[in-house]
């Protein structure tokens, strides 16, 4: 039996058409629009002391489309690095504490109604 | 809860009197005529089916593999003092206050919090008992995230402030809980806050992002729902 063996990175653009935007342009959108609203505006002000920038959401709807009409893959990786740095700013700080990899094992255990400890 | 093993501190469990000794028993005529335990039954259920902010910490408990539910997880009861509410991390239960939450809108921000100290109780290992950074940090959390701290909710303890107010609120809230169920002195609470302040202010999960209102917890929720298609298009 033949086998070629494939490097993943050279087929990875092959399968780009399956992948889609990471949220839908919709949603790009109404973050844009949220973000813009006086309610946020205020709100940010109250808990940071500064104005929102609400440009990248914009800049996003317009990749996202980019993306979703003719799959240019400067749209592409404009989007996944917008999101990913995003996704980075939400993990920038040191735990407290150190996560689980399994839930506590007393979370569904049943009551004692009789007091017997 | 063992008496035998009361030291100086009681880990703030004499606020919850009924965790030991319900005067009434559950469901009997007594607990339906003289406690509020069946109004806060029903502004419980409500919370649970409408406030994004509930919806969203529920789903992200079931995806960690604490699925909340209502009867096991929860318990109206009558406590001491002015607080709302509490997390009974032995029992794994949260307790509301049936005779200190007399409106919605404060059932819905007293569940929220606790949700969020079940959920660091369901995906980390909080030492809630002996580590204070700990307690501090989930406190913190629960300040920011639960809704404690809006400028409408300040407004009404007639706490004015407006810029960057929140994180000063979050601070006092945080400290007034920690002071509340355990014997520190209010120095050395302060010295904990401030040490975990900065890490625990910016840890959003699960809401990846601050909810100041229900619009955000909304899109928080949205966000929350399609994060596998998310996180396999990065």
């Amino acid at each position: 039996m033949l086998v070629n063996i494939v490097d993943l990175n050279d087929i990875r653009g092959l399968f780009d058409f399956v992948l889609r935007p990471p949220r839908t342009c919709e949603d790009y959108w109404s973050e844009f629009r949220h973000c813009k609203s006086l309610s946020n505006r205020f709100h940010h002000y109250y808990t940071f002391g500064t104005h929102p920038t609400c440009e990248q959401w914009k800049e996003d709807y317009g990749n996202c489309k980019e993306w979703e009409k003719s799959h240019s893959s400067q749209a592409k990786e404009a989007l996944r690095e917008s999101e990913g740095s995003r996704v980075a700013e939400q993990r920038k700080f040191t735990p407290v504490w150190e996560l689980r990899k399994e839930p506590p094992r007393d979370w569904h255990m049943p009551l004692n109604q009789g007091k017997d400890s | 809860m063992d008496q035998s093993k009361q030291q100086e501190d009681d880990y703030g469990y004499n606020l919850f009197p009924e965790r030991n000794a319900p005067k009434y028993k559950k469901d009997s005529i007594g607990a339906t005529l003289f406690t509020f335990n069946h109004k806060c039954q029903v502004m419980l259920h409500l919370a649970l089916e409408t406030s994004p902010y509930a919806k969203l910490l529920l789903g992200a408990m079931k995806n960690s593999g604490c699925q909340v539910f209502k009867d096991r997880h929860f318990s109206c009861e009558d406590c001491d003092g002015a607080v709302s509410g509490g997390f009974d991390a032995t029992s794994s239960q949260i307790v509301l206050c049936q005779n200190n939450i007399h409106q919605q809108a404060h059932m819905n921000r007293v569940v929220t919090h606790e949700l969020i100290h079940a959920f660091d109780h369901c995906r980390a290992h909080v030492d809630w008992f002996n580590n204070f950074k700990h307690l501090a940090c989930s406190e913190i959390r629960a300040a920011n995230l639960s809704g404690d701290c809006s400028f409408s909710n300040e407004l009404s303890r007639f706490n004015f402030g407006l810029k960057q107010h929140h994180q000063e609120c979050v601070r006092g809230r945080a400290l007034r809980s920690i002071l509340a169920v355990r014997k520190v002195s209010r120095e050395e609470a302060e010295k904990v806050v401030d040490e975990v302040f900065v890490s625990c202010f910016n840890d959003h999960a699960p809401f990846e992002r601050i909810p100041h209102s229900k619009k955000d917890a909304k899109f928080a929720n949205r966000h929350y729902e399609s994060r596998d298609r998310y996180y396999a298009n990065l």
